[in-house]
């Protein structure tokens, strides 16, 4: 925590060393919720590049009062993924579940090449499907809390909504997430869990 | 207790926060109604799947984007000009030369005589390094003689003291040497009657050594000159 603190302050200090490591250090978990909130790898690299650059304008106004920086910049992150969401939602043609079957056709059968990497990329391409279909408010709140292990004060203090809320939306989110992977495996066969043998 | 309140209750009980009764109670609603327990099913591994989720690896290049987004082209420290400066050298044929030339620079610069920390603008002049690489050698020539001729002496000395402790018969007959007539106060025998008679050999060579090494003969060799040679 001190040594995280003293680098905010290199930082704030103007040290372009001290920004750089703070970028080795978040860099992953940024790109990996951003990811998570657009499904597509060149997207979240270009959104996380957004929400550093934000982070840089804006580090001064961090104060260790409000929280830990994990927290303040996955808040920060969060906020600018909910506008790059509205603003892309208009661009955007919302495929239904049927529309993208093709494309999950083209995915390679677990029957065919049974090989822990190829089964390991279609869990993570299932699951992102599946995290698409939620809403907004149900994918953010389950990616914090299941995909980044975030508890549910840190989520609240991520999302600014209260504790009572966040657990309402964690519960409705697995519920949903739940029945659309569901529906996607009675669609191309069963998909195992990461654990599963 | 009904559907909706089992689903509503699904993240605690999967995640073992009701208390004991509650959960009892939602347990026995589980075992006797199979669309709930089959999707609190759906839930458990639509959770397991979000936790087995590997975390993706950025691109390798993203830092260095978000780098030259904030703070731009990153400018390198001295250390770092430096260790650009020299990391030719420190391949090992270009290193090697680079030895060799700064052997060969210091051997010029020590022989010119030049002081690297005070440098003059005499001290860039060619012939001065010409006349002083020329003095120096004199200088080293000099010394080598002198080292020469002492180290020759101090032999001498030792194997003439080699020679009469070797043959103390010589020492008996040795002939008594009479006291210099007047001058000397020096009345007491000498301790070794080989080496007085030899003393006045060694008296000499001696002060040839100290001409050599000082010019000038000390005062108590010049005593000893004086009382062997009235």
């Amino acid at each position: 925590m001190e040594q995280e603190q003293e680098l905010l302050d290199r930082c704030l200090a103007g040290e372009d060393s001290a920004w750089e490591a703070l970028l080795k250090s978040y860099s992953r978990k940024i790109y990996n919720l951003c990811y998570r909130f657009t499904g597509r790898a060149e997207e979240a690299e270009d959104v996380t590049q957004e929400v550093f650059i934000k982070v840089f304008q804006t580090l001064n106004s961090y104060h260790a009062a409000q929280g830990s920086f994990g927290t303040w910049l996955n808040r920060v992150a969060r906020n600018h993924l909910v506008d790059h969401y509205r603003r892309a939602r208009k661009d955007r043609v919302t495929s239904s579940l049927e529309d993208e079957l093709p494309e999950a056709e083209q995915l390679p059968s677990p029957h065919m090449e049974p090989t822990g990497q190829v089964e390991s990329r279609e869990r993570r391409e299932v699951l992102q499907q599946g995290l698409d279909k939620l809403s907004p408010d149900l994918r953010e709140a389950v990616i914090l809390r299941d995909l980044h292990d975030l508890d549910y004060e840190e989520i609240a203090q991520v999302l600014s909504v209260p504790q009572g809320t966040v657990k309402s939306r964690i519960n409705r989110g697995r519920l949903e997430l739940g029945r659309v992977l569901k529906r996607m495996e009675g669609m191309r066969g069963p998909v195992k869990a990461g654990n599963e043998p | 207790m009904t559907h909706l309140e089992v689903e509503n209750l699904t993240s605690d009980y999967l995640e073992g926060l009701l208390e004991e009764g509650l959960r009892k109670v939602v347990e026995d609603h589980l075992n006797v109604c199979s669309s709930c327990g089959e999707m609190v099913e759906d839930v458990r591994r639509a959770v397991e799947m979000c936790h087995a989720a590997p975390e993706l690896e950025p691109s390798p290049w993203l830092v260095k984007k978000i780098m030259l987004a904030t703070v731009g082209e990153r400018k390198p420290g001295w250390p770092e000009r430096l260790a650009a400066f020299f990391r030719p050298t420190v391949q090992p044929r270009i290193a090697y030369t680079v030895a060799m030339a700064v052997f060969s620079l210091s051997i010029i610069v020590n022989a010119a005589g030049i002081n690297l920390r005070h440098l003059t603008f005499e001290d860039l002049n060619p012939l001065t390094w010409a006349s002083r690489a020329n003095r120096a050698r004199h200088v080293y020539a000099a010394r080598a003689e002198k080292f020469y001729y002492d180290l020759r002496v101090v032999i001498e000395i030792e194997s003439r003291l080699r020679q009469l402790r070797s043959h103390p018969e010589e020492e008996q007959q040795a002939p008594k040497q009479e006291p210099p007539p007047g001058g000397s106060t020096n009345t007491a025998p000498p301790p070794f009657p080989a080496l007085a008679a030899n003393q006045t050999r060694i008296v000499e060579m001696a002060s040839t050594r100290a001409v050599l090494h000082n010019g000038t003969l000390p005062p108590p060799l010049i005593e000893s000159v004086r009382s062997q040679n009235p």
